[in-house]
């Protein structure tokens, strides 16, 4: 692997500090992640994969070790600064999707928007762009309540995407959903992954869903135990 | 029926039990409630010790004369003449001496300083005769002694000491281009005339160039009823164009208006206040009752009915309520209660009272908290009534 | 949308809530506009005196009389550029409780040295003027008997008796109506020639009850002020001057610690909504610490969220505090005709207008502080609950 990763992890650790023990989920740990990969984590419970995504995401802050995302590091960004790449640099996609219900789809879309300097139109513009891309054109106006599982979901990718991040960050996309709305969601991730680049971490624990990634990393106890090439499926 | 008691009572120990997780908002809402009781106790006990101190002025066996349609002494005007004739008038009790109680008197307005902030203020300076103290039940020195007639000496109230700067026993005040000293200190029951400065009648009429011109004269009735032989002289008397009261009747007259405008000022504030408050208790109890809707859901699975919900719900509300309109009346009572203030009474001068709580505006104040306590339980104990019971099964 | 938008969604997401708390701030905002209003016009004498105007009462007190002597030797102090004075006539109309403040004047230099506050026609002042038995008469006195230029008048006085006729009356002849020079002008009075009311009392002769006069310039009050006093020092009638803002508000504050009794009224509304909305506040924020953290992740940076919590607070204090005191503005339009002799010119006055509109701002931030730095400090992490 020639080109330089997209983001690269090395020596991380992250340790705190619990009810007075001391408690380590990471160590030392290495590992890069390429422009345009599509990375599913897999692992048990307590394996530290929700803790590595929020590493990768800069919401949170290892205690040793460096971040380097682009060639740059941010593991010591200060907070403001960190707000400001994420906004340009990642999305996000939650298990229980996090809408903001008292916005509608559009709204919650255009969310990420008002921190860049785009102009009203132009972020309405964009916005709808965002909801086309994932299908929910008719939907926005809807309040999240008034949406299924699948469709919030949808809404929230569409979020993610909004503001063209490098990077989707997915936390479990799935996992709160149906088989048959999950693979519609799992496609179209990969879609956003082969045709547009983006590259994509996802945190599962689903075996059916991270098969659709294009590498595999399983994590135990803090550290990669096997990596693996999924079986790119493709419907 | 005993059931139901049980199930309310069971359900009314956990609200209260559960009363500290929403400390904050619970204590909100008492500390909302109490100073809504607190504003309108004050006004009450403002109005009450206002009233207290005018009513207690009058006495049943003196009866005040002023010329015809005057109202009030600082109005009326008397010449001597007629005070001789009304030493002769009938029902006039005597004293020792045999001589007739009667006491004509001058009322003039001076300056005063008052002891909070210094601002200058109206007061009574009354001449009168020896017969002025003799007349007026109650009258006591507390402190010095009383004036010697044909002296600049002054006796004070111990009212107006405790609110006026300047006054006190053996102080010397510059009234009218003479130096008076204060010479006693008397006690009246704190009735009105503890706001006045007593002094020689024959000195005040001739510092204020006022010779032979009295405003007011008081006589002691031989009881209060004779009252009607009195007028029945001075109406026979072409040169006695005099109006006769009795003082009780006379002071009363007085304290109407000003206690119906503080009256009218504190109600309609309180309630004001009131519905600010109310918004307080209906939030705090929404919250409680959404907090509690598992809860209340899993009481109903296990075969509890809405009635108590319900009634446990208003128990809550009331009972904060409750709390809230005693701490009121007890700050009230703590801050204001026995505090001196002064105003201007009908005779334009000051008069000093101290605000007096009682036990039935207390009963007003409570009262007033319950009602908040009662619409602000209402509604969302009727929403706990009505809580579904499948909100048991799930956190949402 | 913008910030705006989201502030005012996350408001109205528990509508009942919000209306509530808007009920609890627009009643605190009403009573602060209605009592401060009425605490303003009670004791508006003191603010809208002229600044050159002093009044000379005697030194006893301003109810004990001067001789009429003073007048013209006040106008001969250095410094005096105009003089005048009036009386009290203890004045009512056909019964004593339709009660009228009523004052017997030099009208020549009483109207020119109150020319900027009550307003008369040339034609009125003329024909006042010519005749001793005629009365100027205020507007809001005017519109409450239902007088008009011409009527003839009855007064009795409480305190003077008409030896002319041996009854308490004196007519008159409605000259003219005064009308206020300024918003705050008080017109609830009736002034007449002092001669008509000397010539016929009978007693007190020639004795006026204080000296009203108007400085060359505000700026030599005080040297005015002593030279009248020294000039009377010693005499059977000392005299006090002082200016006319300090007679106003030493005559106001006889009532008692009206300002005083405002601000403990006030200030216990305030406290009142600054528990429950405080409270609230910090509740509706916890409620939404997630919500909170999703805007965090997005990339919101931690001031902006503080701004918009914040936001929503004052967004709170606002909706509830305008219409509160536009409601304290019609109330004080209803008052006004009530109040008219005690408190002139009742209405929500513009300084009065802008202090609610700090409280609001005041109200906004410190109900929305605890919470907004409550957002400003959650954790993402520990927000999102997913650890």
């Amino acid at each position: 692997m020639t080109a330089p990763d997209l983001i690269r992890l090395s020596g991380v650790a992250k340790r705190f500090t619990k009810a007075g023990q001391g408690i380590t989920i990471f160590d030392h740990l290495d590992m890069g992640i390429g422009r345009g990969d599509f990375v599913a984590i897999m692992g048990p419970s307590g394996s530290g994969k929700t803790t590595l995504l929020n590493l990768l995401g800069g919401i949170d802050q290892p205690t040793g070790g460096e971040i380097w995302f682009d060639g740059a590091r941010i593991d010591r960004l200060p907070e403001g600064r960190l707000a400001d790449w994420r906004a340009n640099n990642v999305g996000f996609i939650f298990q229980f999707y996090n809408l903001m219900p008292t916005l509608t789809a559009l709204r919650n879309v255009e969310l990420p928007l008002l921190l860049t300097p785009l102009g009203r139109a132009e972020r309405r513009q964009r916005a709808e762009i965002a909801l086309r891309i994932v299908g929910l054109s008719d939907r926005l106006g809807h309040y999240p309540r008034e949406m299924s599982g699948g469709q919030q979901q949808r809404v929230a990718i569409a979020r993610a995407i909004v503001s063209d991040p490098k990077m989707l960050l997915c936390d479990e996309p799935t996992g709160d959903l149906d088989r048959g709305t999950a693979d519609e969601i799992l496609r179209m991730l990969q879609l956003l992954n082969r045709e547009m680049g983006k590259t994509i971490v996802m945190v599962t624990h689903d075996p059916e869903a991270a098969r659709y990634a294009g590498r595999i990393l399983h994590l135990d106890k803090g550290r990669f135990v096997e990596n693996e090439l999924a079986g790119a499926r493709v419907s | 029926m005993p059931r139901l008691l049980a199930q309310i009572a069971a359900v009314t120990a956990i609200n209260v039990k559960s009363m500290p997780q929403r400390a904050w908002l619970s204590a909100s809402t008492v500390v909302a409630v109490a100073l809504v009781v607190a504003v309108l106790l004050s006004f009450l006990a403002m109005a009450n010790g206002f009233e207290q101190t005018l009513r207690g002025t009058g006495s049943p066996e003196v009866a005040v004369l002023l010329r015809g349609g005057a109202g009030v002494e600082i109005n009326s005007s008397i010449s001597r003449d007629q005070v001789r004739l009304v030493e002769e008038a009938p029902g006039i009790a005597r004293g020792a001496d045999g001589r007739p109680l009667v006491s004509a008197e001058l009322y003039v307005t001076v300056d005063g300083r008052k002891r909070a902030g210094g601002s200058k203020a109206n007061v009574t300076l009354r001449g009168m005769g020896p017969e002025g103290a003799a007349i007026r039940p109650g009258f006591r020195i507390v402190g010095g002694r009383m004036a010697q007639p044909g002296s600049a000496e002054l006796m004070v109230g111990q009212s107006l000491v405790r609110e006026f700067a300047g006054f006190d026993l053996g102080s010397r005040v510059r009234i009218a281009n003479a130096d008076w000293t204060v010479v006693g200190v008397f006690d009246m029951g704190g009735s009105v005339f503890e706001s006045e400065l007593w002094a020689d009648i024959a000195t005040v009429q001739s510092l204020f160039r006022r010779t032979n011109v009295f405003q007011s004269i008081r006589v002691r009735l031989d009881a209060p009823d004779r009252l009607p032989a009195l007028r029945a002289y001075l109406d026979a008397d072409p040169r006695l164009k005099l109006d006769a009261k009795s003082e009780v009747a006379y002071f009363a007259d007085q304290a109407s208006s000003t206690i119906t405008l503080i009256r009218f000022l504190g109600w309609p504030l309180a309630i004001a206040m009131a519905v600010g408050a109310l918004a307080g208790a209906l939030n705090t109890m929404y919250s409680a009752v959404a907090a509690r809707a598992q809860e209340i859901a899993t009481l109903r699975c296990l075969g509890f009915g809405g009635i108590p919900s319900f009634v446990g719900t208003l128990i809550e509300s009331l009972l904060l309520a409750l709390l809230g309109g005693l701490l009121g009346a007890a700050v009230t009572w703590a801050a204001f209660d026995g505090v001196t203030a002064s105003t201007l009474g009908s005779g334009f001068t000051q008069v000093v009272f101290a605000f007096r709580l009682s036990p039935v505006l207390v009963f007003q104040g409570v009262v007033l908290a319950l009602v908040v306590g009662l619409l602000g339980g209402l509604f969302p104990a009727w929403r706990a009534a009505h809580v579904p019971i499948v909100r048991a099964y799930g956190n949402g | 949308m913008n910030d705006f938008t989201l502030v005012r969604a996350n408001l109205f997401r528990r509508k009942l809530r919000a209306m509530l708390m808007i009920v609890a701030i627009f009643i605190a905002f009403l009573i602060f506009g209605v009592l401060a209003s009425f605490e303003r016009a009670f004791s508006s004498g003191e603010t809208t005196a002229a600044a050159n105007r002093l009044v000379v009462n005697n030194k006893i007190n301003f109810t004990q009389p001067l001789p009429l002597a003073y007048l013209g030797r006040v106008r001969g102090v250095e410094g005096v550029r105009l003089a005048s004075h009036f009386s009290w006539f203890g004045g009512y109309y056909q019964e004593p409780r339709n009660f009228l403040i009523a004052f017997a004047v030099e009208p020549d230099s009483y109207l020119d040295i109150y020319r900027d506050d009550l307003r008369v026609t040339a034609e009125e002042r003329a024909r006042f003027l010519a005749d001793q038995g005629s009365l100027l008469v205020g507007d809001v006195v005017a519109a409450k008997y239902g007088w008009k230029i011409g009527d003839r008048i009855p007064l009795s006085s409480n305190i003077w008796t008409n030896s002319s006729t041996g009854g308490r009356r004196w007519d008159f002849t409605i000259a003219g109506i005064l009308r206020p020079g300024k918003p705050q002008s008080d017109t609830n009075l009736v002034v007449f020639h002092y001669d008509y009311l000397n010539e016929t009392r009978g007693v007190a002769r020639d004795s006026i009850g204080v000296v009203v006069l108007e400085t060359v310039d505000a700026a030599v009050n005080e040297t005015v002020a002593a030279r009248i006093d020294s000039l009377f020092a010693n005499s059977f009638a000392e005299t006090e001057t002082v200016t006319e803002a300090a007679f106003n508000k030493q005559f106001a504050a006889q009532f008692g610690n009206i300002a005083l009794i405002v601000g403990l009224v006030v200030g216990a509304a305030f406290v009142t909504i600054l528990m429950i909305v405080g409270n609230t506040m910090v509740m509706a924020i916890r409620e939404r610490t997630r919500e909170v953290a999703v805007l965090k992740t997005l990339g919101f940076p931690s001031p902006r969220i503080f701004r918009l919590v914040l936001g929503e607070s004052l967004l709170l204090a606002f909706l509830g505090g305008i219409p509160g005191l536009l409601a304290a503005a019609a109330a004080l339009a209803a008052l006004r005709p009530l109040l008219a002799g005690f408190a002139p010119g009742l209405a929500l006055a513009p300084p009065v207008a802008l202090t609610g509109v700090g409280l609001m701002l005041l109200l906004g931030l410190a109900t929305g502080a605890l919470p907004a730095l409550n957002a400003l400090r959650l954790n993402i992490v520990t927000g999102l609950g997913r650890d």
